[in-house]
C-alpha cells in the first residue's frame, strides 16, 4: 500500500502525466479516502494527548516523519477523508524555513482556510493551520 | 481507553505525604475553579480567571473547558521542566499532566504567597496565570518573583499585580490590560 508520500499535489502536473500514472494516483487516493489510512499513518489522538475528534479538524492521522508540518489527514465522523491539513510554525517561517512539495490527501480541493493557532500537543508553538477542504460539505462535517 | 473525566488531588505546603489518605483530610474551607479556555480554532488560549486571590488551604480546581485542545496547569518550579521558581519556597510544585476536554485537576494550596503557573503546550502563546494565597500580612508570605528573561516573559510581565488581585478577588483576562 502506497502512502500519501507517493502522491503529489499535481496542480498542473497531473494533466501532463500519462494514463498509467493517472490510474496509479487514483488508486492511492482510494486507499486514503476512508479511515484509517494504512501505516505509516497513526491516529494523532493515539500518539498525543488530544481529543479524538477535534472540532474543525475532525479525526487526524499523520505520518510522524512529516511532523510538524504534515500533511495531516482529516476525517469526518463517518471516516471520510474531508481535508488535508498542514501546520507550519511561525518561528520557522520567520527564520526562512520553507515547506515545499508536500503531499495532499485527495486532489479535489473545494476551498482553503488559513488561520493562526496558538499551539497544541505535537506542535506546541504558535503556527499556521492550512486546511484544504476536499468537497463543499467538508467543513460542515468537521465542525459538528 | 479514553477517560472522559479524570480527577486529581495534590496536596501542597508540606502535607503532601498525606495525599495517600485523602479521605482523612479535612475539606478546605473554600474552593475555586479556574477554567482552561480557547477559541474554536485555537487562535487564543487562556486561564479564567487570570488571577485569583484565595485563603490558605483553598482547593483550586482546574477544568479544561476548551473542546478542541489539551491543557496543563503547571507551577513554575525547577522540578517542572526546569523552569524558574515562581511559587513559595514552602509550596510543593504541581503539574496536572495533559487534561483533555472535561478533565479536571485539583490542588490545595497551603503556603501563603504568589503562585505563577502555565500551560505546558501553550506557554509560548502566553497562557499563564497567578494565584495569590493569603495576603502580605499572612505569616510566611512570599511575594511575586520579578523575572525578565523567560519564554513567556511578556505574558508573565502582564500578569495582574498582587495588589490588583487582592483588591478585586479575581481578575479576568479582559480586565488585566
Amino acid at each position: 500500500m502506497n502512502s500519501i508520500k507517493t502522491l503529489t499535489i499535481g496542480l498542473g502536473v497531473a494533466g501532463l502525466l500519462g494514463g498509467i500514472s493517472s490510474q496509479a494516483m487514483a488508486h492511492d487516493e482510494e486507499a486514503l479516502r476512508q479511515a484509517p489510512p494504512a501505516s505509516p499513518y497513526v491516529k494523532v489522538s493515539d500518539a498525543l494527548p488530544l481529543p479524538e475528534f477535534i472540532p474543525g479538524l475532525g479525526t487526524l492521522f499523520v505520518d510522524p516523519d512529516t511532523l510538524p508540518a504534515g500533511p495531516f489527514l482529516a476525517y469526518d465522523r463517518e471516516g471520510q477523508l474531508s481535508a488535508t491539513v498542514y501546520m507550519t510554525p511561525l518561528a520557522a517561517l520567520e527564520e526562512g524555513a520553507a515547506f515545499n512539495d508536500m503531499a495532499v490527501g485527495l486532489h479535489p480541493v473545494d476551498s482553503v482556510d488559513i488561520y493562526y493557532n496558538a499551539g497544541h500537543p505535537g506542535v506546541d508553538e504558535p503556527h499556521a493551520h492550512v486546511v484544504l477542504f476536499h468537497d463543499s460539505e467538508a467543513k460542515a462535517r468537521l465542525t459538528p | 481507553m479514553s477517560l472522559t473525566r479524570r480527577r486529581f488531588l495534590v496536596m501542597s505546603g508540606g502535607i503532601a505525604a498525606l495525599a495517600a489518605l485523602p479521605l482523612a483530610i479535612a475539606e478546605p474551607e473554600h474552593e475555586v475553579e479556574i477554567a482552561m479556555l480557547g477559541t474554536a480554532r485555537g487562535e487564543r488560549v487562556w486561564f479564567a480567571p487570570l488571577g485569583v486571590a484565595v485563603a490558605p488551604s483553598t482547593r483550586v480546581c482546574f477544568v479544561n473547558r476548551d473542546p478542541g485542545n489539551s491543557h496543563t496547569a503547571t507551577s513554575y518550579h525547577p522540578a517542572n521542566f526546569e523552569r524558574t521558581q515562581r511559587i513559595p519556597d514552602a509550596a510543593v510544585p504541581f503539574h496536572s499532566g495533559f487534561l483533555l476536554p472535561g478533565d479536571t485537576f485539583e490542588v490545595v494550596l497551603d503556603a501563603p504567597g504568589v503562585y505563577d503557573y502555565y500551560c505546558l503546550p501553550h506557554e509560548r502563546a502566553g497562557m499563564v496565570g497567578r494565584i495569590v494565597v493569603g495576603t502580605p500580612e499572612t505569616p510566611g508570605w512570599q511575594g511575586a518573583v520579578v523575572e525578565t528573561v523567560h519564554a513567556a516573559a511578556t505574558a508573565l510581565a502582564a500578569l495582574p499585580s498582587v495588589e490588583q488581585i487582592l483588591a478585586h478577588g479575581q481578575v479576568m483576562p479582559e480586565e488585566a490590560a
